[in-house]
């Protein structure tokens, strides 16, 4: 037995209505205009070049690096094949990004509690603030050495830089939040009966979050700079050790695919921190849309 | 025997040759009494109230509450402040059982309490709502919820009207007159309006600015319960010309 429908769809419901209509495609042409800088420089890029390079074989084109990475992407390497650039992109990736992932939660989780100490308490500033002053404009290439002659040639000593890196930027803003949290939320508290230790974690932590977020932000970047350059120099695997070999053995469309995959790991990574603060901050967002 | 005493109580920001915001201040609050404290801005009448919420330290004088020294801030004074003071990323419902949750008081206890006073304050439909999502009278009337939740032995109002518009001031002004009603807390209340001061108050107290000092001391014998209608009566407008004039005199 078939059960048939008496009457047919509403469709005037499914349809979109005017004002999705128009988000929708406010939307596409925002992610329009996103896309019509680069597609402009990889299309000129395209043109400029002679037999599939600019500047005397420096600069491969566009799809020359297209072929390339997807070889290096997709490709199956075979018995004899030599090259190490057959499917083993994601490999790379994923090494670096365990690297990040590993030295920005290690900076976070001594950033975070110390900013919130420095700029709750004079006496832990007065203690801990100039060191960190004065080891600040110490470049994270100059604590290489040291990290190589501690760690060796090894996967902490990556993970070491990124931690100093991402670092700074957390333990300074995390400062600055916990430093600029309302009087009248403090005093609240402390009239509710708060000690200070709730005052810490209920009232300044949470105070102090929009700020960490930006030293989050920025910690990444670091981040994402101090583990290709380690890789370059004190780890043997990883999307900066590729950049540095593939150079070396004169595979300029490997570099240039490296490049571009760092710049959208590293976009990623930043997104889904966005996204973090924007359920995390909801409180903040209503704010600014309501003033 | 007042349950709050001000002691020749001074107060000097910014050390010797400071500014004397409060000079040698003799100053009594008996057990469930309503006083309103009246003043123009800069008279220092929020400081005296800050010291009373513990605060801000004196710098002089002796200042107790219940016989005791007053040394820290304590949900034994419950402080309602100007602009509400919420703690924004927490829902109404967070913010009202934030005293007894850090307090250790079991859920048990406070949830029916806080229920019923966020009822009492008619937010009763808004206890997943974020400050931000509320108006400036609304807001305040959390505040209002979470000390009441704490039942503290006084309640410190920091001109906890000033910034509603006149229409929601005077619906929380009858508010705040219900609900005093019912608890008869003590009450210490610092405004600069004239009309609000008379119609909450057993007490109104007038300062002057440069030294801040409490220049009359009014009762206010209208009956009780009071209610938003007498705000245009005979008697009432007798008080408010009697501390207009004394106003005036203390303004030169």
């Amino acid at each position: 037995m078939t059960v048939t429908t008496a009457e047919p769809r509403p469709t005037a419901a499914a349809a979109p209505t005017g004002e999705t209509a128009r988000l929708i495609s406010s939307r596409l042409r925002s992610y329009a205009a996103a896309i019509l800088l680069p597609l402009t420089l990889i299309i000129l890029w395209q043109l400029a070049g002679k037999d599939g390079s600019l500047a005397g074989g420096a600069l491969p084109t566009p799809d020359r690096v297209w072929a390339a990475w997807k070889i290096w992407a997709f490709g199956t390497p075979t018995g004899l094949s030599l090259s190490p650039y057959v499917g083993t992109w994601a490999e790379s990736v994923l090494f670096s990004a365990q690297r990040v992932a590993k030295g920005f939660a290690l900076a976070i989780l001594v950033g975070v509690p110390l900013g919130i100490l420095i700029g709750w308490s004079k006496l832990a500033q007065a203690m801990v603030d100039p060191t960190i002053q004065w080891l600040r404009p110490v470049p994270i290439t100059a604590w290489l050495p040291i990290s190589i002659a501690i760690f060796g040639i090894a996967d902490f000593g990556a993970v070491f830089l990124i931690t100093i890196g991402a670092f700074y930027p957390i333990v300074i803003n995390t400062t600055q939040g916990a430093r600029d949290v309302e009087k009248n939320w403090i005093r609240a508290a402390q009239m509710m009966g708060a000690g200070k230790l709730d005052i810490l974690r209920r009232i300044v932590l949470p105070a102090a979050l929009p700020s960490i977020f930006t030293g989050l932000r920025i910690g990444l970047g670091i981040g994402w700079t101090a583990v290709i350059v380690s890789e370059m120099v004190a780890v043997k695997s990883g999307l900066g050790y590729v950049l540095w070999d593939a150079y070396y053995v004169g595979r300029m469309d490997i570099v240039i695919a490296d490049m571009v995959s760092i710049g959208l790991v590293g976009f990623l990574s930043d997104w889904l921190i966005v996204r973090l603060e924007m359920w995390v901050l909801k409180w903040r967002r209503l704010q600014s849309f309501n003033s | 025997m007042g349950t709050i005493t001000f002691n020749a109580v001074s107060k000097t920001y910014g050390g010797a040759g400071g500014v004397r915001a409060l000079d040698n201040v003799d100053f009594q609050i008996g057990e469930g009494e309503f006083v309103a404290l009246l003043g123009p801005s800069g008279c220092g009448k929020s400081t005296l109230l800050n010291l009373l919420a513990g605060f801000e330290p004196l710098s002089e004088g002796v200042l107790t509450f219940d016989g005791r020294t007053i040394s820290k801030p304590g949900p034994d004074r419950g402080v309602v402040f100007q602009e509400a003071a919420l703690l924004p990323w927490l829902s109404v419902w967070e913010n009202v059982v934030f005293g007894p949750k850090v307090q250790g008081t079991p859920r048990a206890v406070y949830e029916a309490k806080a229920r019923e006073i966020l009822t009492i304050v008619g937010l009763e439909k808004f206890h997943e709502a974020l400050p931000v999502q509320l108006s400036g009278g609304m807001r305040q009337r959390v505040g209002i919820a979470r000390v009441l939740v704490m039942e503290p032995r006084a309640l410190l109002m920091d001109e906890p009207f000033g910034a509603l518009d006149a229409q929601t001031r005077l619906s929380m002004q009858q508010l705040l007159l219900e609900v005093w009603q019912r608890l008869k807390t003590t009450v210490l209340f610092v405004t600069h309006d004239i009309d609000e001061a008379i119609l909450l108050a057993d007490r109104v107290c007038v300062m002057t600015a440069r030294p801040g000092r409490i220049t009359r001391d009014i009762p206010i014998t209208l009956p009780r319960p009071r209610s938003l209608d007498d705000l245009t009566t005979a008697d009432f407008t007798r008080f408010k010309a009697m501390i207009m004039a004394e106003m005036r005199a203390g303004a030169h």
